[in-house]
């Protein structure tokens, strides 16, 4: 076998070769840095390749003799899978550097062998003095790397580098004395096997030093602001090293140093790894400057991998899997390394300190790279941050460690804060001038986000089960980016076939109510992507992000396994955050959208995690079994839901996601999309019932949280200027009646639900559809703005109308049956309040719905749009095809009721009767046949008698009027579709004039001033940071109660 | 505890005192450099066993029977790495200091406080 020693000789030789070559010429000199860089990650992957075989012999002794009386090396398992790491990633750092080491003196390439060597040889070795050495030729080498961008701004923050690091330096080497002192022996598996050094007061004290030296250099908060100084001034390729292979080094020897430690020490060195993801997040979301903000992430990461490293030696999660460990911290580390080095390389490229100042936009390349990075970063699928964060909240949970889940919940959604925000605002800026795309600086960052891609299956794989089909979102998605080069059209017809051959294989293998929501999310995708094909200009990530999304949502219902639910979930996630990031407007509302589903998909998360904790299963129909955490999981798991369903007070993200989406999108948010909240719910209830919380039922409650959505989301689309918004908050609000339905838990309620959430489907998809072609024309979402319409848009016309009577739940159309469901429902399970609070909220529905038609369609036509066609053809297939849809189930009811009243039948035993066409409950019957009939016959009377008597009717054009020569200064206001319904916001507005955004801004406003708070501790003096670390030091002294 | 131990403690914690309170560049060095010497003192002094004498073979000292007669040779040669470590640690400090002297013009710890927040 290959000696790893050679690892470190190889390294420093070279290193003081490299100024004898250098007189040759830079060529040879940098050749040979290079081949000495190859040879030692060939090294290390024949290692690799050894111990994949399990040959690698794991102790190296040196000098010919055996330890204590030498230093020995040690090459496992998790040893080997470091030094791989960090190998390959000084190759990338160095092909990033190769322009700084032709500019500088050959002290550079010198100074970056060392610094190789000084971390292998921190992995390597098991002797505590060695460590000290490696130490101090790694940070040696450091500190004169950052001083090689001779400016003021890193030489500060090189001394302040040295200061700190001298200190903690001291303090390690008065541990290592004492504690040979104390043992008489250097060996760290030798000490830590005799246990001589817990037994004494002063052994404690040696080891501790040993410990809080390797604690500061991983950076606890507070006592890192010089640490923060170094991430903001240091070359950017510099910065990329210390955050990935130096903190490698430093983490595998606190690793090292755990099993010396007595038991009682860890819970305070948790609570200090935790205290250190969280804050460092904190603090970060005030941060303008890219190296700063990177810094505080890497800090953070640093935090939740010291502490993960604690909990995973304190408690047995290694032993009952073996590959526990290397998976979870090995999956947080790698997506660490590889995401935090990418994102400091891409600061490279871009050249902007400050966030604002990143402008992507029309540069896909490095949209793609920087989107990988930060996506590990935050911990979504499929990178491995994903994996790592799954397993680690299932086992804390698992383990009754339920406490650490909140500060790990917390920072996450943090770091998601910042680091998405600066993702959306980079994306959607265009750029000053093109960014220059230097190839050494390229090849690494897209190596780096390329390999991030490529280890995900490694640990998806290992420990987890989830069903190979569950990635086929992914796949979809990579399918059509490479079919990107495609004309538009094509793509879109492309998709629309995928879409139809997915459901003609997945639609005979559902059953029950996935089946009806199968039916909802592929044909109701079907028919809403032809709305797509108007336009043949390519738009990035379209398609790519429509089909993941659909193909989301259709998974989710066919999830057996909590991890499959959640992993489909994370990327229907996704796709619709890109999606409305893609609005033209969409940077905000995208931001509230992904934080909002977010922290919904975390405490579903935990919900699960608390429901693998007792049954130990992931599957689903396990959640039946709970007892103990029914109570917490029931709640957990509905808090996410409503957050997804935009339930009163969480619904915030709704209106702008839906509204600044695409117009092409927003009929798949409102109409498929929403159903998702809704499934949940049926999958809650249909497994777990109800449960009691204290002397309310919780169906009860959302019983009534269903009931104000309703009412609210009604009430706040009447007030709405914007069409878009005005059919968000209807959406919102139908979601309420749906909500209210499948809180009933009666048979009727479910078929209410589930008739509902499908005629949603065609009137509100057919709205959305029906107002991307109005905007398709008019260029404008005002409503006040339109006019006259009617005769301009015909067909747009029709399908409106229709669409309003079926929302509106007047006879005949789809709704009235709909809302005939509902109040039966409701008046069987007397809900009489609830009844009638929708009742009042479906008349305040007219009222919006009302001004929908009076305002777009009648009035006079503005004379811009005198020249106004029809909407293309694209908008109206679908359209008609919903009409087509209405039209069928409003005359025979029994085409949905049917099969959907099978569904339930095997939840409930059924109330419902058949007769022909008739639907009998106990309260009455509905004939929709009938009432179809009769309403046609009652419509059609006057229409025959206003038609004989069209001849007598006399035009009145536009300007047939008189002016009173008045020019108003706000032209807007003096329409009289400006501010309709403001009677009615005088004597209701104030229930709705933003109570909710106000708290939820303040929620946002609270976190940044702590943010500004905490971060004042960093003053920019060297010397207060290193009385900081002095303090901290003093601190944890006192915590672990050594004395 | 020999009268050295506590010697270089003190050194140790008047290094760290100057380390912390003195504002030139050059007097923390010097700070540094004189907690480094403390270290130095403590980890000689540990090593120490009353009278013994050094670890080196020649001729008043054979290799047979040496373990009685000599002090702890590891802290000696623990000492000797350390001292070059903090040696190359203050040379590269005081390289800081000329180039920041350079850069700015001032030798004040609080002149180098861009960097915050």
């Amino acid at each position: 076998m290959v000696n790893p020693i050679y690892i470190l000789v190889i390294a420093l030789f070279t290193a003081f070769l490299l100024p004898v070559f250098d007189k040759m010429g830079r060529k040879y000199s940098l050749g040979l840095f290079f081949i000495s860089l190859a040879a030692i990650f060939d090294i290390t992957l024949q290692l690799a390749w050894q111990s994949y075989n399990g040959v690698l012999k794991a102790n190296i002794f040196t000098a010919g003799s055996i330890p204590p009386f030498s230093i020995n090396l040690r090459i496992g398992g998790i040893e080997t899978f470091l030094i791989t790491t960090i190998n390959f990633g000084a190759l990338l750092a160095a092909i990033y550097l190769i322009p700084k080491f032709n500019e500088q003196k050959v002290y550079a390439m010198m100074l970056f062998l060392t610094l190789i060597a000084g971390v292998n040889g921190l992995i390597l070795t098991r002797d505590i003095f060695n460590v000290f050495v490696w130490l101090e030729i790694t940070s040696i080498s450091l500190y004169a790397l950052i001083g090689i961008r001779q400016n003021h701004k890193s030489l500060e923050a090189g001394f302040k580098y040295i200061i700190a690091s001298g200190l903690a330096s001291a303090f390690l080497l008065l541990g290592i004395i004492f504690v040979y002192r104390l043992t008489g022996n250097l060996n760290i598996d030798m000490i830590a096997a005799s246990n001589t050094l817990l037994v004494t007061k002063g052994g404690l004290t040696a080891l501790f030093l040993i410990v809080i030296a390797f604690l500061i250099e991983l950076k606890p908060f507070p006592a890192n602001g010089w640490a923060l100084d170094v991430y903001q001034a240091a070359e950017p390729g510099v910065s990329a090293m210390v955050a990935s292979i130096v903190a490698a080094g430093f983490l595998y020897v606190f690793y090292k140093l755990i099993p010396l430690l007595p038991i009682y020490w860890f819970d305070i060195l948790i609570l200090m790894g935790m205290l250190t993801f969280v804050f460092s997040n904190i603090t970060a979301l005030k941060q303008k400057n890219a190296q700063r903000l990177l810094g505080y992430s890497s800090i953070a990461q640093m935090g939740l991998l010291v502490a993960v490293l604690l909990i995973i030696k304190r408690f047995p999660l290694h032993n009952d899997l073996p590959y526990n460990l290397i998976y979870i911290a090995g999956a947080l580390f790698l997506n660490h390394f590889l995401a935090k080095a990418g994102l400091f390389w891409l600061a490279g490229i871009i050249k902007k300190d400050k966030i604002s100042d990143w402008s992507l936009k029309g540069n896909p390349t490095l949209v793609i790279i920087f989107a990988f990075f930060v996506f590990a970063l935050v911990g979504l699928p499929p990178f491995p941050g994903f994996w790592a964060k799954w397993v680690l909240i299932n086992r804390l949970a698992q383990y009754n460690l339920i406490g650490w889940i909140i500060p790990i919940v917390i920072g996450s959604l943090l770091e998601a804060t910042y680091l998405l925000r600066w993702f959306g605002s980079a994306v959607k800026q265009e750029a000053a001038e093109p960014v220059k795309l230097p190839l050494h600086k390229i090849i690494p960052a897209s190596i780096a986000a390329l390999a991030l891609i490529m280890i995900y299956p490694a640990f998806a794989n290992s420990l987890v089960n989830t069903r190979i089909i569950f990635q086929i979102p992914l796949l979809a998605l990579a399918m059509m980016a490479i079919l990107n080069f495609l004309p538009f059209r094509l793509q879109g017809i492309l998709m629309i076939a995928a879409l139809t051959f997915f459901g003609w294989y997945i639609f005979p293998l559902a059953e029950g109510i996935v089946k009806i929501f199968e039916f909802i999310f592929i044909g109701g995708g079907i028919v809403i992507s032809i709305v797509s094909l108007n336009t043949n200009i390519k738009r990035q990530g379209y398609y790519e992000f429509l089909l993941m999304l659909i193909l989301s949502l259709a998974f989710i219902p066919l999830a057996k396994t909590t991890l499959e639910f959640f992993l489909v979930w994370e990327y229907m996630t996704i796709s619709s955050w890109l999606l409305v990031l893609r609005g033209k407007n969409g940077e905000k509302p995208a931001l509230i959208y992904i934080l909002f589903s977010l922290a919904a998909a975390l405490m579903i998360l935990t919900g699960f995690a608390l429901s693998f904790a007792e049954t130990g299963s992931t599957s689903l129909q396990y959640l039946r079994f709970l007892r103990h955490y029914a109570l917490p999981v029931y709640i957990l798991l509905a808090a996410g839901f409503l957050v997804k369903a935009a339930a009163v007070g969480l619904h915030i993200w709704l209106p702008g996601a839906y509204a600044e989406a695409e117009d092409e999108i927003s009929p798949v948010f409102s109409g498929m999309m929403s159903k998702i909240a809704l499934w949940g719910f049926i999958m809650l209830m249909g497994i777990m019932g109800t449960r009691a919380l204290g002397i309310f039922e919780i169906s009860n409650l959302l019983g009534w949280i269903g009931v104000i959505t309703a009412f609210a989301g009604a009430l706040m689309a009447v007030f709405q200027e914007d069409i878009k918004y005005l059919l968000a908050y209807s959406s919102m609000s139908q979601l309420g009646y749906m909500i209210l339905s499948v809180a009933m838990l009666s048979h009727l309620g479910w078929t209410t639900a589930l008739y509902m959430s499908v005629t949603h489907l065609f009137f509100k998809g057919m709205l959305f559809i029906a107002v991307a072609g109005l905007v398709s024309r008019v260029g404008t979402t005002k409503m006040y703005e339109m006019g006259g319409l009617i005769k301009k848009m015909p067909v747009t016309f029709i399908s409106v109308l229709i669409a309003i009577i079926a929302v509106s739940g007047v006879p005949p159309l789809s709704g009235f049956g709909g809302k005939w469901l509902l109040y039966t429902a409701l008046l069987e399970k007397g809900w009489f309040l609830q009844a009638g609070l929708s009742f009042f909220a479906g008349a305040i529905a007219f009222l919006y719905l009302f001004r929908l038609i009076h305002t777009i369609f009648l009035g006079q036509l503005k004379a811009k749009y005198r020249e106004v066609k029809e909407a293309s053809l694209w908008y109206l297939i679908p359209q008609v095809i919903f009409i087509g849809a209405i039209m069928a189930v409003s005359t025979f009811p029994n085409l949905i009721l049917k099969p959907i009243m099978a569904a339930v039948d095997t939840q409930f035993t059924s109330s419902i009767n058949w007769e022909g066409y008739k639907v009998i409950t106990t309260l009455g019957y509905w004939n929709g046949n009938a009432v179809m009939i009769i309403t046609m016959g009652v419509f059609m009377v006057p229409l025959i008698w206003l038609l004989s008597r069209v001849r007598m009717v006399q035009k009145v054009e536009q300007f047939n009027i008189v002016y009173a020569a008045e020019r108003p200064e706000r032209p807007e206001t003096t329409h009289f579709a400006y501010n309709f319904f403001s009677h009615y916001q005088k004597a209701m507005g104030f229930l709705v004039n933003g109570q909710v955004s106000n708290f939820w801004n303040s929620v946002s406003e609270w976190f940044h001033s702590i943010s500004s708070m905490v971060r004042h501790i960093y003053t920019g003096n060297s010397q207060t940071y290193a009385l900081h670390i002095i303090i901290y030091i003093v601190i944890v002294y006192t915590l672990l109660g050594v004395n | 505890m020999t009268i050295i131990t506590i010697l270089g403690f003190l050194l140790v914690i008047i290094g760290l005192w100057g380390m912390l309170t003195r504002k030139n560049l050059i007097r923390m060095i010097l700070g540094f450099s004189i907690m480094d010497t403390g270290i130095h003192l403590i980890i000689v002094s540990l090593g120490y066993i009353k009278g013994r004498t050094a670890p080196i073979f020649n001729s008043e000292l054979s290799v047979a029977g040496a373990a009685d007669k000599i002090v702890d040779p590891i802290p000696s040669a623990l000492v000797l790495t350390a001292i070059v470590i903090g040696l190359a640690v203050t040379a590269l400090m005081l390289v800081y200091a000329v180039q920041m002297h350079r850069q700015k013009g001032s030798l004040e710890i609080s002149d180098y406080e861009e960097l915050k927040w």
